[in-house]
């Protein structure tokens, strides 16, 4: 069976976040074997989205950032393509232990930033980024089951 | 961000009027918290029955508004729906922020601290 498509492109624009996870929260809420929430979801794309904007952007409107959602037969994957600098990898790779602490040393030493790419790894079952021909992809999968 | 606040038993009760708390409206819920916290509030309940979603910028701001209020201040939360219990327990912020179901019980719980 062929995955299914849906793409979503928008200006590089915090206030056009939005529409896109909603629109990701309503392609999520209608898969019936699905059992993740879609808010969980939502959120992973809504971060995603947001690092391109504000890190690889710099918060620059007038750039594309592209959404990709495909549903396959055991799997859903997001693709965030942007074409503007590129993250450091070794983010990614320490995102795995690095949730920020809570308050071991007082509230002064909670991080208020930091979070995003530590709650994609911790909802999504596999999470790669790569860059090739000036564009930079974060692709994010979640295994049903 | 529209933020409709109170005062009620020598607490100050505010509640997020925008169903999102994320990267858009991070910085003016920030901004808007700090000047209540500015005009002499030190005991905040906050009300998140309305938010469907937070982000992570959302959530940093909430921590933000945390270390304005320092040592003599507190804020709590009140009424989180299902999604944003989700987001504060992923990030452990659960055990940052006390949070109560009903927003008579968080004011209860400033008004006599």
């Amino acid at each position: 069976m062929e995955n299914k498509e849906v793409k979503i492109i928008i200006n590089s624009d915090l206030k056009n976040v939005s529409l896109v996870g909603r629109a990701i929260h309503e392609l999520c809420a209608g898969i019936s074997r699905f059992r993740v929430e879609p808010y969980e979801i939502e959120l992973c794309v809504v971060e995603a989205v947001n690092n391109a904007i504000e890190h690889a952007y710099g918060k620059e409107k007038g750039h594309e950032v592209e959404v990709r959602f495909s549903l396959g037969h055991d799997r859903l994957v997001v693709d965030i393509c942007d074409t503007g600098k590129p993250m450091d990898v070794r983010l990614l790779e320490q995102a795995d232990q690095s949730m920020p602490e809570t308050h071991h040393d007082g509230i002064h030493a909670i991080a208020e930033q930091g979070r995003g790419l530590p709650i994609i790894k911790e909802i999504m079952d596999t999470v790669i980024y790569e860059t090739k021909s000036g564009k930079n992809r974060l692709s994010m999968t979640k295994f049903f089951g | 961000m529209e933020l409709e606040h109170r005062k009620q038993d020598g607490v100050l009760v505010v509640k997020i009027m925008n169903n999102r708390l994320d990267a858009q409206g991070a910085d003016d819920f920030r901004n808007r918290m700090s000047e209540l916290i500015s005009g002499g509030n030190r005991c905040i309940s906050l009300n998140m029955s309305g938010v469907d979603f937070i982000d992570s910028s959302g959530l940093g701001a909430m921590v933000s508004v945390l270390k304005l209020m320092g040592q003599d201040g507190d804020i709590v939360i009140s009424g989180p729906k299902e999604s944003a219990m989700r987001m504060f327990k992923l990030t452990r912020m659960n055990k940052v922020f006390r949070i109560f179901d009903k927003e008579e019980d968080a004011v209860l719980a400033l008004s006599t601290r």
